[in-house]
């Protein structure tokens, strides 16, 4: 049974910054927040057994077993299992395309869900789309697997428009990362 | 006495036009009898007395500015606290001053961002400083992002950036101390004599002690699963004991002395605490879990905790309550249930011999429940959807 591996998340998700984003201000603020991981750790590696969840895709969520692959403008569309604020599919945008005169934000938080057609489980970043007042359109807020804000990279209440030359939110995008674990 | 002349050329033309149009055709309307008794009154601006046990201060919420305060045994609104955008607000102790941690732009939504903690006082409610900081989250809804530590001095305000760090603020002499690194860790608590503490993503409580040079980290063991299992981070503390009470999202709690080195409980299943299953992380389990925004609330005197529980899976720890559930957090017991006409969303309560509950919901209704027969006092409309704060005494 394949499980979901939040360490593996992380590290994927730090290879695809550093390989995607300019070098910018962020850079330095992110590197310190990573480089000094290792001592204090941003993932978890130390759990109680006891209280670790059922992370494989079999044993699917609430969200999971009703989500659909069909409409991305509604908030059961598969890939919006972490999302909190405003759907940017809604706002003029797309899944992976912030809005007209929008910035799109160079780190985000991250989900893990599942594609209903193949049953696999994804990694999911949602990436705020800012500079612009709120869309307000599509509100959701679907919280699997979502944390509080001492682990930042699963939560999905923190404002993430960082490096941004404005920090006014304006929607949030789900851009499919890769297969999860 | 000014003459209309005079008024006419200190206020701007069409305003007064239209301003004389008005008050003339009110006058014409009204029986001359009323005319002849009516006094000219004069403009002013109310004062409220200190922040009293029984009022609630409830954030407007999500994209809204501005604090209310109402008065929990009047259903009445006071006054308010001038809170913008996403800003965190705390009570002096000693009830002379409100601060709101906040971060504005110089042209609204751009322009140079400006991070502060501003001072108003408690009778006129108007600005007497603003006290300027490094960065601080942007997240709102968080009541650990800004706490004061329990003799009021000085102000933790929490900053990610995204590396995550802590501002020092000196509140006497309005000033700001320094910046602390504290990488991993998050949801703030006085730590009085010490410094302050904080939970962490390894499962851990830092604590960071301020008195020499540098400051001093320290962790717990890990106690919690941060990822599979996290503590809500609207958790309470309570000074007069200087302890906190943690709830996770299966509905276990802790407890947390405060001290150099926090001494943290061995957990205890809310659900068992009433009879029931415990909670659990699977899915496909249907039970009550703790959910909403600020989910619980201590009434400090009597040690009984107060939790918003839900029927639902796990991963539903958003969701708004359905019932409270009324802890004694010492005896392990859940001495009542109280169903709820709506779901609610944020609990807050009065720390009177004889409390006030005041709950609200996501489109910003709120009701004022009376603490003991759990009878509805108030229903206030669009009262605000966000945090409820309420005074401690001394």
């Amino acid at each position: 049974m394949k499980k979901f591996d939040t360490d593996a998340i992380g590290e994927t998700l730090l290879r695809k910054f550093a390989g995607r984003t300019s070098r910018r201000g962020i850079l330095s603020r992110l590197g310190l927040a990573v480089v000094a991981a290792p001592v204090f750790p941003l993932l978890p590696v130390s759990r109680a057994d006891a209280a670790k969840p059922d992370r494989s895709p079999e044993a699917k969520t609430a969200f999971a077993r009703n989500a659909q692959t069909k409409d991305d403008t509604k908030c059961d569309y598969w890939r919006y299992c972490a999302i909190d604020g405003a759907l940017c599919t809604c706002c003029g945008g797309g899944m992976h395309t912030c809005p007209a005169g929008a910035e799109p934000s160079p780190v985000s938080w991250v989900g893990t869900c599942i594609n209903p057609d193949d049953g696999k489980a994804y990694l999911i970043a949602y990436r705020d789309c800012c500079g612009k007042p709120a869309c307000g359109q599509c509100g959701c807020d679907n919280t699997d697997r979502e944390t509080q804000i001492y682990v930042p990279q699963f939560n999905n209440n923190i404002i993430w428009c960082f490096g941004t030359s404005s920090m006014e939110y304006h929607c949030s995008t789900a851009v499919l990362v890769g297969p999860a674990g | 006495m000014k003459t209309v002349a005079t008024i006419c050329r200190s206020l701007p033309v069409r305003a007064l036009a239209l301003a004389l149009t008005l008050a003339g055709s009110s006058l014409s309307a009204a029986p001359a009898d009323t005319v002849a008794s009516v006094e000219p009154e004069e403009a002013n601006v109310a004062t409220i007395p200190p922040p009293a046990l029984n009022w609630f201060y409830v954030d407007g919420g999500w994209g809204t500015t501005g604090t209310s305060i109402f008065d929990g045994e009047t259903g009445k609104m006071r006054g308010m606290v001038d809170t913008s955008h996403l800003s965190d607000m705390a009570i002096d102790p000693a009830g002379k001053y409100y601060y709101v941690a906040e971060s504005i732009w110089s042209k609204g939504g751009r322009g140079t961002r400006q991070d502060m903690v501003s001072v108003y006082d408690s009778a006129e409610l108007k600005l007497q400083a603003e006290i300027a900081i490094p960065e601080r989250i942007l997240i709102g809804g968080r009541k650990q992002t800004f706490v004061l530590s329990d003799d009021g001095k000085i102000a933790f305000v929490y900053n990610l950036s995204p590396a995550s760090s802590v501002n020092v603020v000196d509140l006497v002499k309005r000033k700001f101390v320094r910046n602390i690194e504290l990488p991993g860790c998050a949801s703030l608590i006085p730590n009085p004599g010490v410094g302050f503490s904080a939970l962490c993503s390894d499962g851990s409580l830092a604590t960071v002690a301020l008195g020499g040079a540098k400051p001093q980290i320290t962790r717990t063991a890990p106690f919690f699963a941060a990822t599979d299992n996290p503590i809500f981070d609207n958790f309470v503390y309570d000074k007069s004991k200087r302890e906190a009470i943690f709830l996770t999202y299966t509905g276990d709690i802790y407890t947390a002395k405060m001290g150099a080195t926090p001494v943290i409980s061995k957990p205890f299943s809310l659900q068992a605490a009433a009879g029931i299953r415990p909670g659990e992380t699977k899915p496909l389990d249907l039970n009550w879990y703790p959910g909403g925004g600020q989910m619980t609330a201590l009434h400090r005197p009597t040690g009984h905790l107060y939790v918003l529980m839900h029927m639902g899976e796990y991963w539903s720890h958003k969701a708004e309550g359905t019932e409270i559930w009324k802890v004694d957090v010492a005896a392990q017991k859940v001495v009542k249930r109280i169903p709820l006409k709506d779901p609610m969303v944020n609990v807050a309560i009065s720390q009177e011999e004889k409390p006030l509950l005041f709950l609200n919901n996501r489109k910003g209704d709120g009701i004022i429940l009376d603490g003991t027969t759990f009878e509805e006092k108030h229903k206030i409309e669009n009262a605000g959807s966000g945090l409820i704060t309420v005074a401690e005494p001394g």
